[in-house]
C-alpha cells in the first residue's frame, strides 16, 4: 500500500457512522480511497447506493481530517495506525462482521495464539461485582491470561485494574480516540496498561470525542479479539448484554457470573445462564473452556490447587466480617449490632480496610475478598 | 433661631453620636435637610410637620434647615425624627428653658408616626452601647425597642409619644436613672433547648461527628439520601454547643438590632440556627447592598450556618463564604468606605449524594448515570471543602433500630463532654488569638498535634491504600486534636487518627473509583 493511500484510508475512516457495510462496497466499485476521495458526493451516493446526506457527511468528514496530523500525534504517544490487511492489523477482526478499517493501537498487540479473556459489566458496580471480578480477573491473569475489556467504569476498570497491579498485559478497546481518556479518572489506570505491555484499542481517529453509539459498536472488537468472554454483571439491557450477543454471534464461549435473582445487575448474567451460557463460579471455569493449546502456556498450577482456609483475623475482626455478611453495613448498623462504640469500631474497621478485607465507599463498608 | 439635638447613627454594627443641627429663619416657608441623608431621612420632613402638628404644637411656617454633623458621612434610618422635631419646637421657642437645658443632655433614637407616637426602629442597641463608650449620656429610646434597649445597660427612657418626650423635657414625667437589668447569665445558663440529640434515633456516626464539630469548633458537611436526619441533626447542634457567653450574646443582638430582627419578646439566649435557601443571592449570604446590611453569614455570628442541598448552592455563593470562614468577618469594601460584619459561625453543610437523592438507598432506585454522581459531587470540591473538616456520610436508618427503645445520650450529656474540651482548648490557646482546635495555625499544628508512635505508618497506609491526600493532613491533625481532648488525653494517640479517618470519606478518590 502507498502512503498516499493509506493517508487516504485514514481520511476516509473519519466517518462517524453506525453502520460500514456500504464503505467496503465503494472501495470496491472505486478500487482505493484516493479515487473515492475525488468522487462528488453525487456520484458517491448513486454508485454506493447510499443517501446523499450520507455521502455528502462522509466527504466532508473525510477531507476535513489530516491524515497525517493522525500519524504524528498517534507516533507522539507511542502508537500505531494500523490499516485493514497491513501488517500488525490482527487478523481476528478480518473475520467478523464490519471489520474496523483502521485501527490505532497504543502499546503491543500480538494476538497470535494469545491467551485472552473478555470481561465485561455494568458501570454500575455493586460490591458483588467488584468482589467477584477482583477475584476472577486477579486469577486469570496471575495465570498468565489477557484480560479484554472495555475501559469503561466498573467491571471493566476493575479487570485491567487487576492485571496492572500484577503487572500482567491487559487490552482495553475503547470507543473513543486512544487520545482521550475516558473517563477521566481511568487516565491513570490507562498508563497503567501502556506500561505493563497491554494495549489501548480504537477505531475512531485520534481525538474522538465519547459518543454513545461508539460503545455498542466497539463490544464487537472485544468480543473479536478474545477467546472466552465472562459478563460479570449488567442489566438486562446492557452494554455488557450486547457483547455477550456479539460473542455468541462470533462463536465464543460465553460464561455468566450468576447473583442474587434481585439484583437489577445480575439480571443480565442470571438471564445468560438461563439462556445457556456458561456458569462460571471461578477463575477455573474459564481457563478449562479454552483452548488446548493456549490452556497449556498458563500457569494454572496456583489455580487448582486446593487451598486451605487459613484466617489472620483476630477474633474481633472475625466478628464484624461476620456481621458485614455478603452485602453492605454501616459503621452505625455496626454498632448496633455488635454493640460497640464508633470510636473502637473505626480502629477494627481501619486495619480491616487497609488490609484489604473491606471496602468503605459513602460510609458503606462491604467484603473486597471473596 | 438655632438649636440642636444630639441624636446617633450606624456605620456597619458602630453607634456614633450625630448632631441634629436646626436653623429657622425668615423667609418663604421651605424644610430641607442637608448632611448627606438618604431617602429615609429626608422623607423625616413630611413625618416630622404631621407629628408636630398632630401631637397639639404649632409647625412654624419658616425656612427650616436641618443639618446633620458630622456632614459627610451618609445617614440612614428613620430614627431622626425624633430629634428633629424636638429641634424645630426648641428652635421656634416651644420649649421653657428648664426644656431647652435638659435638650442637651440627652441623646433621641426615634422614628415618628404622622400622629405623634414613636414607633421602633433598627440598630437602637448598638447606637446605645457605643453611648456606653462615648460617654454617660442619657438617650430616649422607643418604647417598642425597650427591651432591647436594656442590654445596653445605659440610662435610657421608653418614649411612646412626642408628646410625652416634651412632657419628660418639661419635667411632667421623671426619667428613671435605672434600668431594669436583663438577667443574662441566669438566662443563658438555665436556658431550655427544646430539640434535643436523644430524639434522633440511630446515626450513631453522624451524631459523634457533630459532638466533635462542637468541641473543636470544626465545620461539617452531611452527606446523605432525603429523610435521614440531616436537617433534624443540624437544628439540635446549637443544642450541644456550650452556652453563649454575656459578650457573644451582645454581639448577637446588635446584629439582630440592626436587622430589626428584636421584636417584643424576641430574646437571643440560644445560637442563632440559620438556614438560608439555595436560591439566596450572594448579598443576602455575606451582607451588604447600597446601604450595607449583615446577611445570614453574620446574622449566623456565634451560632450555626446550615447550608441545606450543599451541592445547589451557586458557586459563586460558595465562593463568598471563604472569607468569613477564615478571618470569621465580612469586609464590605466600597470605595469611600469599608465597613466589617463579625460572621464567626460553625457551618454545617448538608447534600444528597446524587442530583436524584437516592444513591445507596437500601431500596428506593437511583435514576442518576455515574457521570452525574461524580459530576455532583465535584460541585462541592475545592477551596470551600477544604475549610470543612468532617464529613459524615448518613444512611436511613431501618425501622428497627428506628424502633429500638434505647434513647440516645442527650444533648446535655454531649454538651457536658464538649465544655470539657472547650476548657482545655481554653487553657491551650491562653496566650493566642486561636479559640479552638479547629482554628490553629500551622505552628499551632505543629506545636500541640505531635504524631504518636506508629500515627505516621497510619497515615502513610491511609495514603497508600486509601487514597487519602497529603492535603487533608492537617485537618486530619486537628480533628483528631479534638478527639484527644474530648477524651482528655494529653497526646493524641493512635486511634484518634484512625477515628479521624471515618470522616474523610471525599478524600478517598482516585485509588478506590477504579
Amino acid at each position: 500500500m502507498t502512503p498516499e493511500e493509506k493517508l487516504a484510508l485514514i481520511k476516509i475512516n473519519a466517518f462517524n457512522y453506525l453502520r460500514t457495510d456500504w464503505l467496503e462496497r465503494l472501495l470496491e466499485i472505486f478500487g482505493s480511497g484516493q479515487e473515492i476521495l475525488k468522487q462528488t458526493p453525487k456520484t458517491l451516493s448513486e454508485e454506493g447506493k447510499i443517501s446523499l446526506e450520507t455521502a455528502e457527511y462522509f466527504l466532508k468528514s473525510a477531507l476535513e481530517l489530516d491524515a497525517e496530523k493522525e500519524i504524528e500525534n498517534t507516533a507522539k504517544v507511542g502508537g500505531h495506525i494500523y490499516i485493514k490487511g497491513e501488517e500488525g492489523y490482527p487478523e481476528e477482526f478480518l473475520n467478523i462482521k464490519e471489520p474496523p478499517l483502521v485501527i490505532y493501537v497504543r502499546g503491543e498487540l500480538t494476538t497470535n495464539l494469545a491467551p485472552t479473556v473478555a470481561i465485561v459489566g455494568t458501570r454500575k458496580i455493586t460490591p458483588y461485582g467488584r468482589r467477584a471480578t477482583t477475584k476472577l480477573a486477579g486469577d486469570l491473569a496471575e495465570a498468565g491470561v489477557i484480560i479484554v475489556s472495555g475501559l469503561a467504569r466498573g467491571i471493566d476498570s476493575v479487570a485491567h485494574a487487576e492485571a496492572v497491579k500484577r503487572k500482567k498485559p491487559t487490552w482495553a478497546l475503547i470507543g473513543t480516540g486512544i487520545g482521550r481518556c475516558y473517563p477521566a479518572e481511568n487516565k491513570e489506570l490507562a498508563l497503567g496498561i501502556i506500561e505493563n505491555g497491554g494495549a489501548i484499542i480504537s477505531e475512531y481517529p485520534f481525538m474522538t470525542s465519547p459518543l454513545a453509539q461508539h460503545f455498542p459498536r466497539r463490544n464487537r472488537l472485544i468480543a473479536a479479539l478474545s477467546r472466552v468472554a465472562v459478563i460479570v454483571e449488567g442489566e438486562v439491557k446492557s452494554g455488557a448484554l450486547i457483547t455477550a450477543k456479539m460473542a455468541l454471534e462470533q462463536g465464543l464461549d460465553v460464561f455468566a457470573v450468576p447473583g442474587p435473582i434481585d439484583s437489577p445487575t445480575s439480571g443480565g448474567p442470571n438471564k445468560l445462564i438461563k439462556e445457556g451460557a456458561g456458569i462460571c463460579l471461578d477463575a477455573r471455569d474459564i481457563i478449562d473452556a479454552l483452548p488446548v493449546n493456549i490452556k497449556s502456556t498458563l500457569k494454572t498450577q496456583e489455580i487448582y490447587k486446593e487451598k486451605e482456609e487459613v484466617s489472620d483475623l483476630s477474633p474481633e475482626e472475625a466478628k464484624i466480617i461476620e456481621a458485614i455478611g455478603t452485602g453492605e453495613s454501616t459503621i452505625d448498623e455496626l454498632s448496633v449490632k455488635l454493640n460497640m462504640d464508633v470510636p473502637s469500631l473505626s480502629t477494627i474497621l481501619f486495619s480491616l480496610e487497609v488490609s484489604g478485607y473491606l471496602r468503605c465507599e459513602d460510609g458503606k463498608y462491604s467484603k473486597a475478598k471473596i | 433661631m438655632l438649636a440642636s439635638v444630639l441624636s446617633s447613627a450606624i456605620k456597619a454594627l458602630e453607634g456614633f453620636i450625630v448632631k441634629v443641627e436646626i436653623d429657622i429663619a425668615g423667609g418663604a416657608p421651605t424644610f430641607t435637610i442637608v448632611g448627606l441623608p438618604e431617602q429615609e431621612v429626608k422623607e423625616a420632613k413630611d413625618r416630622v410637620q404631621a407629628a408636630i402638628r398632630n401631637s397639639g404644637f404649632d409647625f412654624p411656617l419658616r425656612k427650616i434647615t436641618v443639618n446633620l454633623v458630622p456632614a459627610e458621612i451618609k445617614k440612614t434610618g428613620t430614627h431622626f425624627d425624633l430629634p428633629i422635631a424636638l429641634g424645630i419646637l426648641a428652635a421656634s421657642g416651644a420649649l421653657s428653658n428648664l426644656a431647652q437645658n435638659k435638650l442637651s443632655e440627652m441623646v433621641f433614637i426615634g422614628e415618628l408616626g404622622l400622629n405623634g407616637k414613636v414607633h421602633a426602629c433598627a440598630g437602637v442597641l448598638p447606637m446605645l452601647i457605643s453611648l456606653r463608650r462615648t460617654g454617660t449620656k442619657k438617650a430616649v429610646i422607643p418604647l417598642a425597642n425597650k427591651e432591647e434597649g436594656e442590654f445596653a445597660e445605659v440610662p435610657n427612657f421608653g418614649a411612646s409619644s412626642l408628646k410625652e418626650v416634651v412632657d419628660l423635657l418639661e419635667g411632667k414625667i421623671l426619667f428613671h436613672q435605672e434600668y431594669q437589668s436583663p438577667k443574662v447569665e441566669e438566662n443563658l445558663e438555665g436556658f431550655d433547648l427544646k430539640e434535643d440529640f436523644s430524639e434522633v434515633k440511630g446515626q450513631a456516626l453522624a451524631k459523634r461527628a457533630l459532638e466533635i464539630a462542637a468541641a473543636g469548633g470544626h465545620n461539617v458537611l452531611m452527606i446523605g439520601t432525603p429523610g435521614t436526619g440531616k436537617s433534624m441533626l443540624a437544628k439540635r447542634f446549637s443544642s450541644i454547643l456550650p452556652p453563649l457567653t454575656k459578650e457573644e450574646m451582645l454581639e448577637i443582638l446588635q446584629i439582630y438590632s440592626v436587622c430589626r430582627m428584636l421584636g417584643k419578646g424576641k430574646k437571643i439566649f440560644q445560637r442563632p440556627f440559620r438556614e438560608p435557601h439555595h436560591t439566596i443571592s450572594n448579598i443576602a449570604l455575606i451582607g451588604g447592598g447600597a446601604n450595607p446590611k449583615p446577611g445570614e453569614a453574620s446574622l449566623a455570628h456565634n451560632g450555626i450556618l446550615f447550608l441545606d442541598e450543599f451541592a445547589e448552592f451557586s458557586r459563586n455563593s460558595l465562593e463568598v463564604l471563604r472569607e468569613p470562614l477564615e478571618t470569621f468577618k465580612v469586609t464590605i469594601a466600597r470605595a469611600k468606605d469599608t465597613l466589617t460584619f463579625p460572621a464567626k459561625f460553625t457551618l454545617i453543610a448538608a447534600m444528597n449524594p446524587c442530583p436524584c437523592g437516592y444513591h445507596g438507598h437500601p431500596v428506593k432506585t437511583c435514576n442518576c448515570t455515574p457521570v452525574q454522581i461524580s459530576r455532583y459531587k465535584s460541585k462541592v470540591s475545592g477551596p470551600l471543602l477544604d475549610r470543612i473538616d468532617l464529613t459524615v456520610n448518613l444512611n436511613p436508618v431501618n425501622y428497627k433500630d428506628w424502633q429500638a427503645k434505647s434513647e440516645g445520650e442527650t444533648s446535655a450529656q454531649i454538651r457536658e463532654r464538649v465544655i470539657k474540651a472547650r476548657k482545655i482548648q481554653e487553657e491551650r490557646f491562653k496566650n493566642s488569638k486561636t479559640t479552638a482546635n479547629a482554628f490553629m495555625t500551622v505552628s499551632e499544628i505543629k506545636k500541640y498535634c505531635p504524631l504518636p508512635e506508629g500515627g505516621g505508618e497510619i497515615l502513610e497506609l491511609a495514603m497508600k491504600k486509601l487514597g487519602l491526600s497529603a492535603r487533608s493532613l492537617d485537618k486530619i491533625l486537628k480533628t483528631a486534636r479534638t478527639i484527644a481532648d474530648l477524651e482528655g488525653s494529653k497526646n493524641i494517640k493512635k486511634e484518634h487518627i484512625i477515628e479521624v479517618m471515618q470522616y474523610r470519606p471525599l478524600d478517598r478518590k482516585g485509588v478506590s473509583d477504579i
